[in-house]
């Protein structure tokens, strides 16, 4: 319970629960609960000593890894387009660094992959609107985030393919996203330029439209990157996950030391009282503590659409372990796709490099690869202008008068603006 | 913006300049900013900026806008405040780290200067910029001959006078308008150390070269380093070191009231009254010692109460109904004000004995000697020491009003002069300081007003500006403005100067020794200026206080060392004394 109160971000979900449920008694009852849980959990990990201590001297630590050369990755997207189109201006960056260097040769921030215009190939139903704007919108969602997966592991391909001698490389974010909602019959597929740009030794077939899917050229980059020279680490800052405590609670039904009805049951729990890994690790882990990573399964094929079901399997297992890099913060996610070799040693970096945020404890290359990796405004700005007029002649060369108005209507109008707002209580002269 | 690169075609160059960074895309009249390749340029720096100019017949013309960097800014988007928080606290090197180092973006402000047509063949002459720099445009960083050649042909100065380097770049040397120095003015100013006597010996010393008769009034002695060196420096000029002699005009006895009235008591109308009868009645002969006058001042209004209390009426016709006591209040006073002077005279004599190896003369009367004190290839420092402001500024007024009127009535007597007036606040107080009345307040007005007509010059040099008369620093042309700490200084600066700007009054109180901002008709372009130091022309006598030194070396006189053993011989003899104590 004391770690409880102690804890910051566990003090924010108890507000946040305390304002939902106001009794009393139910505030009483989620700490119960929680405390509870938190035993349970720390029985688990402590019998399955999951829990390890990283050393972290800051000074003589940086002294000694100075020489390493590191890479961390991070995607960029501009995001305000028009409503029915996908992202036109997409791009990853690799902040390459290697301390003991000095000059260009110490630091590199580098436009790994790029690209501006269309994603998705124009035959499918890219310009439709659907008759929902909710499913509209959620199919933009996908298409960006799509987008966005892709080229941040096409940067980690990129490095693979040309045999970077790195000694670590990081990805902003999961290794593996679920790529289950992406599987839906009206996902556009990639245009062939795209995908030549973005995987150099994908041979794209002329025959099978769906080796241009997403989730074709996601497994393949995934595939490719398991043959990695050097370590590879997806590192996720806010977890609402469940993965992990999910799979100790299986690993414990599999072992027999826990009843399916109570995996059940617990399980359940867990969802109704917003337990997930980031806040109950929280409590376990004390800081420079982290948990060895467990093999899980990211993709689910019952939750797949139609024929790709059958893909789901394709893709590897991923390691996920945490690691608490500071008192005040719950833990971050870190994933590979296979069980670190030196396993301390690597997580140790990472507990360093989140020393350097004291606070955020955040790596601090992926903070500096995201702000990289943004796309301005004005770059964006520029780019649409670009797009409009594609848009136009696209529309013109379909000859669909309707196509037509909504292009020139999106060239003539920026949008709706805060100037033709009605001013009210001043007479303007 | 055309592709071709416009200065470097310039055929008069004499090296391709620099490119040093893009103008940023907002640009005014009167600034711009610009992203800098790093170590390129750094503040005070002039530099060029190619753009386009509308003309009046609807052309469109190439021009070199001129500007002077006033700040640079340097940020690292990628370096986060905590991270160098916990490199401080864990004494971690950023070098160690996976922090960037590489990312530091410097933005530039610059203010213009002007620009010029870059046109072949054409002179390289500053005019005002009327239209905004171009956004997008190259920024050059130009040679360091191009940027003298600049500096000094926009000067359209005949007799052009070196006095340092740019601060920015070294290798540039800056000349300035010895022409408009001597006709139109300088006011000098920056605190203690700032290097005031440093400009004041340059500009001296450049005036000798050019035979220019100078007058130098000295009332610390800052200048007495000239006359011992300049002499082997300038063996054929005349180096005259004089101390002055109190005198007025014979038709100017308002002078002498005024100095009267501000040394003496207070005195009340009748007292007045029989103040200026005496002054009335008792001839002053021109070019007399004044103290030995209010000597007989005294004398006579001591017989004349004698007189009255012996109800005689012997030469007291027109002051008859003044009382015997009222006289002896203005013979009292009278002496007062004799005692004073001739105390500050003593004192300015001690002085003078401390440099027994330099010659001091009295000055010789203005009025009937002018030629004496100013002439081709002469320097004349009056040395002040001594005397106070009000008297110092009767002395000054005297004496200038006397050359200037034999410049502005026959301008064959004395050849034009330039005037060094040091701690000009005493000569020119403001009326805030409650100083009004000073007789060189007026005397310095009418030369700052109409010198220029008759080749009467002045250089005013001030650690206080503030407490200047205001209106003779706005009839200054030119500005030589060394560090300035005191904020109310800072101000006065602010608003006698045209055209000057926060950021340069930053500059003022981190300039080193030395430094300063050259302003006005002597350089069109303000500059920011090392001042050459002139070491072979300082006071070895007055040299840097060395009080720490004094004191190691300190040994007491005789006379100290009786006066203690006594003092301890009677202070046992206190002590022993019992009876002393019973009382």
């Amino acid at each position: 319970m004391s770690s409880i109160n102690n804890n910051s971000s566990l003090f924010k979900e108890f507000i946040q629960n305390a304002v939902t449920s106001p009794s009393p008694k139910v505030q009483k009852n989620f700490m119960e609960v929680m405390g509870s849980i938190v035993q349970i959990f720390k029985k688990i990990c402590d019998e399955e000593k999951l829990i390890i201590d990283l050393d972290y001297q800051g000074k003589d630590y940086w002294k000694k890894a100075k020489g390493f050369k590191s890479c961390f990755v991070d995607g960029g997207v501009y995001s305000n387009f028009l409503s029915s189109t996908a992202p036109f201006a997409i791009r990853a960056k690799s902040f390459i660094i290697e301390p003991e260097k000095s000059g260009k040769d110490r630091e590199k921030f580098e436009d790994t992959v790029g690209f501006f215009g269309d994603l998705y190939d124009p035959n499918n139903n890219i310009y439709d609107l659907s008759e929902d704007p909710y499913e509209d919108n959620q199919l933009l969602t996908k298409k960006k985030d799509a987008a966005r997966i892709t080229f941040e592991m096409a940067a980690v391909v990129r490095h693979v393919y040309n045999k970077q001698n790195f000694k670590y490389c990081f990805l902003h974010g999961p290794l593996q996203t679920p790529i289950m909602p992406f599987s839906g019959p009206e996902f556009p597929l990639f245009k062939k330029s795209v995908v030549k740009n973005i995987i150099p030794f994908f041979k794209v077939n002329d025959e099978n439209n769906h080796e241009r899917h997403f989730i074709n050229i996601y497994l393949n980059s995934i595939k490719f990157i398991q043959k990695a020279k050097f370590p590879i680490y997806g590192i996720v800052e806010r977890t609402g996950s469940t993965i992990y405590l999910r799979n100790l609670l299986i690993k414990a039904v599999k072992k027999g030391v826990l009843a399916e009805h109570d995996y059940d049951k617990t399980v359940s729990l867990i969802k109704r009282y917003k337990i997930n890994d980031g806040n109950l690790f929280e409590l376990i882990l004390k800081n420079c503590q982290a948990l060895k990573p467990i093999e899980v399964e990211k993709q689910i094929p019952s939750k797949a659409w139609g024929e790709w079901q059958n893909q789901m399997d394709s893709f590897p297992k991923v390691f996920v372990g945490y690691i608490k890099t500071n008192k005040n913060q719950s833990p971050i996610r870190i994933e590979s796709l296979t069980y670190p070799k030196k396993l301390n040693e690597d997580y140790e970096y990472i507990l360093a490099c989140s020393k350097l945020l004291p606070s955020y404890g955040f790596p601090v290359g992926l903070d500096i690869v995201d702000k990289a990796a943004r796309i301005p405004s004005w770059l964006g700005k520029t780019a649409k202008g670009y797009y409009l007029k594609y848009y136009l002649k696209i529309a013109l060369d379909g000859n669909d008068k309707n196509t037509i108005t909504s292009a020139l209507k999106s060239i003539s109008h920026g949008g709706r603006s805060w100037q033709n707002r009605p001013k009210a209580g001043k007479v303007s002269k | 913006m055309s592709k071709e690169n416009i200065i470097n075609k310039m055929t008069k160059l004499s090296s391709p300049w620099a490119d040093i960074g893009t103008i940023l895309g907002q640009t005014s009249i009167s600034d711009y900013m610009f992203y800098l390749k790093k170590f390129k340029a750094k503040k005070g720096d002039i530099v060029a900026a190619e753009s386009k100019l509308p003309t009046g017949e609807g052309k469109v013309i190439n021009v070199i806008v001129w500007g002077r960097i006033m700040e640079i800014i340097s940020t690292n988007d990628f370096l986060p405040n905590e991270a160098t928080k916990e490199l401080t606290e864990e004494n971690i090197n950023i070098q160690d780290t996976i922090l960037p180092l590489t990312k530091n973006d410097s933005i530039c402000t610059v203010k213009n200067l002007g620009y010029t047509e870059n046109v072949l063949g054409k002179k390289m002459e500053l005019i005002p910029l009327n239209y905004p720099v171009s956004p997008g445009g190259a920024v050059k960083y130009p040679s360091s001959q191009d940027l003298s050649k600049l500096l000094n042909a926009d000067m359209k100065s005949k007799n052009p006078i070196f006095i340092g380097n740019l601060v920015a770049r070294k290798d540039v040397d800056v000349f300035v308008s010895a022409d408009n120095m001597v006709s139109r003015h300088v006011l000098v100013i920056g605190m203690t150390g700032s290097g005031k006597s440093v400009w004041v010996r340059r500009a001296v010393r450049e005036l000798m070269e050019k035979q220019y008769p100078i007058l130098i009034f000295d009332p610390h002695g800052d200048n007495l380093g000239i006359v011992q060196k300049a002499k082997k420096l300038f063996p054929n000029h005349k180096i005259k070191l004089f101390y002055p002699k109190i005198s007025a005009p014979k038709n100017n006895k308002e002078v002498i009231f005024t100095l009267i009235e501000r040394l003496g008591n207070k005195l009340t109308e009748p007292q007045y009254e029989f103040l200026n009868w005496l002054l009335m009645n008792i001839e002053y002969e021109t070019g007399s010692n004044l103290i030995d006058y209010i000597k007989i001042l005294v004398q006579r209004s001591n017989t004349a109460a004698q007189n009255k209390r012996n109800k005689s009426s012997n030469g007291l016709q027109g002051a008859s109904h003044t009382g015997a006591s009222t006289m002896g209040v203005v013979a009292r006073s009278l002496r007062k004000v004799e005692k004073k002077l001739s105390e500050m005279e003593q004192s300015n004599k001690s002085n003078m004995d401390k440099f027994p190896h330099l010659k001091f003369e009295e000055l010789p009367d203005p009025y009937s000697q002018p030629e004496k004190i100013i002439a081709k290839s002469q320097v004349s420092i009056l040395y002040l020491k001594g005397y106070e402001s009000l008297p110092s500024s009767t002395i000054v007024s005297i004496l200038l009003e006397s050359l200037f009127n034999h410049r502005s009535v026959s301008t064959n007597v004395i050849p034009p002069f330039f005037t060094v007036l040091e701690e000009a606040q005493n000569f020119i107080p403001s009326k805030s300081e409650g100083q009004d009345g000073y007789p060189s307040v007026s005397t310095i007005k009418k030369i700052a007003t109409e010198g220029r007509k008759f080749g009467v010059g002045l250089m005013l040099v001030s650690q206080r500006p503030y407490r200047l008369d205001e209106t003779v620093c706005s009839q200054m042309n030119s500005y030589i403005i060394l560090r300035l700490k005191n904020e109310r200084d800072q101000n006065f600066v602010k608003k006698t100067m045209e055209n000057w700007d926060n950021e340069e009054a930053k500059q003022l109180p981190n300039f080193a020794n030395g430094q300063g901002i050259v302003s006005g008709q002597i350089t069109n372009i303000p500059l920011t200026v090392q001042i050459k130091f002139d070491d072979d022309l300082t006071n070895d006598d007055i040299g840097d206080e060395d009080f720490i030194n004094d004191v190691k070396k300190w040994e007491d006189n005789y006379v100290t060392k009786s006066k203690k053993i006594l003092s301890s011989q009677f202070d046992k003899i206190f002590k022993s004394d019992q009876r002393g104590k019973t009382q």
